[in-house]
């Protein structure tokens, strides 16, 4: 029995510091965290993005790089995994690492400081502020939070300041709304939607909300039936209110949407060795040759690592038969297990390898990692420094 | 064991961190609730909201929709979306009068989803609601079981709280009732409870403090914790006591010799080393349990990691089969 190596597997250093940087590959992310500006980690839920962007930013911050990770996710992982006690909007030193910067997106107060810079004038910030529709829409209707992903982005990027930001995605269901969702707030912003059964009679937004509450037109009806005409009159409202700011919301996500297509931007793909995750960062890979932005790579998270090579030469059946043969007493017995575990663990290396190759077919992304389950969790900087030693080399 | 506190509701409301196996619990706990009820002509409904055809893909059937199918005896299945629940319950409430066949289409559920977000899940809890409170005319409930497979627990508290949310926005009409129906629904802890799926890992339990707190603070009901994903022990007592001392390279060479395989000094360590790491990962885990059970107050029932290349009917045969031996020791 063999267990061939597969791409961007490296065997399980002994010291794992200098073994990995000794079999370093030309296919890890070396050169994403030495050159790119902005780093975006996707991948559907679970799979590690988190702990994946800061072993990337720890990583161009070791190089001398001021950089910034941002992370979207509620559970506070970033906090644990930097060991900060909170995380704000801004962004924060992290102690211990020259030039590292994290911060948490807080989707609300992101998208009440946009309404304020944007707004028109202070009154006009406080409708909108105040209006029940934009509660709302601004602490939990789904693509919101992805948008203002996209606007912080933007601020971070306008600042200057930083050399390096690596982004973390939303625990999205698919990779593929961090694309999409700020698209489809922008649209809704538009008022396009409301616009198709409003236009009759309506030319401008500002009798928008008078109609929307005098409820005209049997759609308008219907809805306020099934809605309640409340419903409506907070969201004729808050168009009224945000009239002539959506061209400006268009624009940030779109000139956002054209920084994450040059080269100097690159998106690293995360998935764990399970089909449902493997077929999802396939998927996004997909997707993003379609749409013309700089795939990184892939890192495959939290595989098990390959038997040790001295094991490599065993004959499956040999092993089976010795461990057959051994019942005698507590060492024996033991042994037999020791042996046993071996073949399983031959058993997933060799499935997870399967699957990897499978989900990856025919798309060849120019970097491939793949990062073993580690014995311990990750939760400090030592913890992702040795993630990082399998993503790039030491700098 | 308190574990057998799992059955007491209807309907179990399957959430848990992205990834640490929600749907794979969902679709056990629904194999096991039909053997569970074997004997007696039972039902049992496993549900699917975000329209992913997670369950068509595990148990190898065809896609899933708004028809309640019966794909194994005893067991249905079925995917909820918005527009279908409310024109049904339009139906329902108005009759077959015109406004509601006006109202059908996707373009006024986007629009009236839109106005009021919660509304899309007012619309899906709304149908389980139906599902549970619907009667054969022998005036028995038509479902013993119903099991929903939820958003994962960063989306939980929102999802859960649309509903009452709902009620305080929209003060009358079809949609205000149907939602004060789904909040008396997911309050009542002998109705509904909320099934935590976890991992022993550090990130999915701490996931897991939070979201007791979250759930309980809006007034629903927990029920044990699923633990997924747990490794077994692959060596007993002694035999781990003995590796982690008495049995060196030469020793594990010697004993391999003796089942007829020679192996070099080197791949002896390395076969000792595999055990070890096994033992190092099982103590990572033991802590983790106790850390659970330090924080959070909830009976535990642990299903085992099942290997295979598939996930598909004989792995979740294995878990019911844990998730039986847990709650009905018993049988
Ligand atoms: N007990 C188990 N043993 C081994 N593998 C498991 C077990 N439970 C789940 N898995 C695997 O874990 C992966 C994720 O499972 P599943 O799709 O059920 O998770 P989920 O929580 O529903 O994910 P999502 O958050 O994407 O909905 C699948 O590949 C599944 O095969
Ligand atoms: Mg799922």
């Amino acid at each position: 029995m063999t267990v061939t190596a597969a791409p961007g597997v490296r065997p399980t250093p002994a010291v794992p510091a200098r073994a990995a940087q000794a079999t370093a590959r030309p296919r890890d992310l070396t050169a994403v965290v030495r050159g790119r500006r902005l780093i975006v980690c996707t991948g559907s839920g679970g799979v590690g993005k988190t702990t994946t962007a800061a072993a990337l930013a720890l990583g161009a911050a070791r190089r001398g790089r001021r950089t910034v990770v941002l992370t979207i996710d509620p559970a506070r992982r970033l906090a644990q995994s930097l060991g900060l006690r909170a995380l704000d909007n801004s962004p924060r030193p992290v102690r211990g690492v020259e030039g590292l910067h994290a911060m948490q997106l807080d989707m609300k107060r992101t998208f009440d400081d946009v309404v304020e810079r944007y707004a028109p004038d202070p009154a006009r910030a406080a409708r909108i502020r105040s209006n029940r529709f934009y509660e709302q829409l601004s602490s939990s209707l789904a693509g919101t939070q992805e948008y203002m992903a996209m606007e912080k982005l933007h601020g971070l990027h306008v600042a200057g300041e930083w050399d390096c930001i690596v982004v973390d995605t939303p625990p999205t269901r698919h990779a593929l709304d961090f694309l999409d969702a700020p698209r489809r707030l922008t649209d809704f912003l538009e008022g396009r939607l409301l616009k198709v059964f409003l236009a009759p009679g309506l030319a401008a937004g500002k009798t928008l909300g008078r109609a929307v509450g005098l409820g005209t037109g049997l759609f308008m009806r219907a809805a306020s039936r099934i809605t309640g005409s409340q419903v409506l009159d907070d969201l004729g409202g808050f168009f009224q209110a945000f009239e002539g700011m959506y061209d400006g919301f268009k624009r940030r996500a779109q000139s956002v949407y054209g920084l994450l297509q040059e080269p100097g931007s690159a998106f690293v793909v995360i998935a764990g060795p399970e089909v449902p995750a493997l077929r999802e960062a396939r998927f996004f890979l997909r997707r993003l040759q379609h749409e013309g932005m700089p795939t990184a790579g892939v890192v495959v998270n939290r595989t098990t690592p390959p038997p040790d090579p001295a094991l490599a030469g065993l004959d499956r059946g040999a092993v089976a038969a010795a461990a057959a043969r051994l019942d005698g007493g507590v060492a024996e017995r033991t042994t037999a297990q020791l042996l046993r575990l071996h073949l399983d663990r031959v058993d997933v290396v060799a499935r997870e390898q399967r699957t990897i190759a499978a989900a990856l077919r025919g798309l060849d992304p120019p970097a491939l990692v793949q990062v073993p389950l580690m014995d311990s969790d990750i939760h400090d900087l030592g913890g992702l420094a040795a993630v990082g030693r399998y993503l790039y080399q030491d700098g | 064991m308190e574990s057998t506190r799992l059955w007491e509701p209807r309907v179990l409301i399957v959430t848990g961190k992205g990834g640490v196996g929600k749907s794979s619990v969902a679709a056990a706990l629904a194999l096991a609730a039909v053997r569970r009820g074997r004997g007696r002509p039972g039902r049992t409904c496993l549900v699917e909201i975000e329209g992913r055809q997670t369950f068509s893909r595990m148990f190898d059937t065809r896609p899933w929709d708004f028809t309640e199918r019966e794909f194994r005896p005893g067991l249905f299945g079925m995917s909820i979306d918005p527009e279908a629940s409310l024109s049904e319950y339009l139906d329902l409430f108005y009759g077959a009068r015109r406004l509601s066949k006006l109202v059908v289409g996707s373009t006024m559920v986007d629009f009236a989803t839109t106005a009021a977000p919660g509304l899309k899940d007012v619309l899906l809890v709304g149908k389980v609601k139906e599902m549970e409170r619907r009667r054969d005319p022998d005036g028995r409930f038509h479902y013993d079981r119903i099991i929903l497979d939820a958003p994962p627990t960063g989306r939980i508290v929102n999802f859960l709280r649309a509903p009452e949310a709902t009620t305080e926005l929209v003060n009358v009409g079809p949609v205000r009732q149907q939602a004060q129906t789904v909040v008396d629904m997911l309050l009542d802890g002998r109705r509904t409870h909320l099934q935590l799926v976890t991992l022993l890992e550090e990130m999915p339990i701490a996931e897991t403090v939070d979201s007791v707190h979250a759930l309980r603070s809006l007034g629903v009901t927990v029920g044990p914790v699923v633990v997924n994903r747990v490794m077994p022990a692959r060596f007993d007592e002694e035999g781990a006591a003995t590796l982690a001392d008495g049995l060196g390279p030469t020793q594990v060479a010697g004993m391999v010799g003796r089942g007829g395989l020679a192996l070099d000094p080197a791949a002896a360590a390395a076969l000792r080393e595999t055990g070890l790491r096994h033992l190092r990962r099982l103590a990572l885990q033991e802590r983790m349990r106790r850390e659970l059970a330090a924080r959070v107050d909830l009976p535990t029932l642990e299903l085992p990691y099942v290997a295979g290349d598939d996930f598909g009917h004989r792995e979740l045969s294995v878990l019911a089969d844990a998730i039986l031996r847990a709650t009905d020791p018993g049988r």
